[in-house]
């Protein structure tokens, strides 16, 4: 069962982050690259991708003669997508501890983050929806 | 310049497809199906997956022993993943050009549905 691992956080957030200290984002970037490298070596990685900032998004609509229109704006309390991981593993549970082991990723200061993780299962096909 | 489009939509909108007769939903798939293989020809195909109904999504936290927690509660208005494309394409522009065509996929009657797609730029330093 393929599993999507994904953490949101506000454009606030990111300016909290982007202010961390360089040892602060050092020690959690290695936890996150070590992360990684521990599910590839369990045989559950798939994929991890972290997304550029948020004030680079772009809302897209179709135009009246297919155009795209970019013209959206997003409201302050939108939760972007940071970055993901997709695992494939044998259960819920085990999608769930993978999940807070990311969420334990630490802080400023060494401390855990504990950010919140939305962990979603990845349909193989669209008929896996039932429709 | 590797680009994710993302489709969102709240638990209510996700309710709204599912009632959606079953000639409209094969409507708008064939569209993106179709969709998809034009960009795979292009080269500019990299991944596209949908995500399983947001009423099994589970919000996770780490506790001090690592165990999971998973009693987090999504707000009403939470905008959740439907799904996601990521292309490889020479520009910003056509990213969103993608993004439009997406966007013009048709709903009930035909209609273009005119979803807004977020359109990102992955990070240079994945960590």
């Amino acid at each position: 069962m393929k599993y999507i691992l994904m953490m949101h956080g506000k454009r606030a957030d990111w300016d909290e982050y982007t202010g961390w200290s360089k040892e602060d984002l050092q020690r959690n970037v290695a936890y996150m690259r070590s992360f990684s490298r521990e599910l590839n070596d369990r045989g559950v990685f798939v994929d991890t991708k972290g997304l550029a900032l948020p004030h680079e998004a772009k809302i897209v609509r179709a135009g009246q003669n297919g155009e795209p229109v970019t013209d959206g704006v997003f409201p302050e309390s939108k939760e972007f997508l940071a970055g993901y991981w997709v695992i494939d593993v044998e259960t819920p549970e085990q999608a769930y501890q993978i999940a807070a082991r990311a969420s334990a990723a630490p802080g400023p200061g060494g401390m855990p983050a504990n950010m919140p993780i939305e962990v979603r299962q990845v349909l193989g096909s669209h008929s896996d929806l039932g429709l | 310049m590797k680009y994710i489009l993302l489709m969102s939509g709240t638990k209510a909108g996700v309710d709204t497809y599912r009632a959606w007769s079953k000639k409209d939903i094969e409507g708008h798939m064939a569209v993106l199906v179709s969709l998809n293989r034009e960009l795979t020809e292009s080269g500019e195909f990299v991944a596209t997956q949908g995500l399983a109904a947001p009423q099994e999504a589970k919000l996770v936290r780490g506790l001090a022993n690592g165990l999971p927690v998973t009693d987090g509660i999504f707000p009403e208005s939470k905008e959740f993943l439907l799904g996601y494309w990521i292309i490889d394409v020479a520009t910003p522009e056509r990213a969103c050009e993608i993004a439009a065509r997406i966007s013009t996929a048709p709903g009930p009657g035909s209609i273009p549905t005119n979803m807004p797609i977020e359109v990102r730029q992955f990070a240079i330093h994945v960590p």
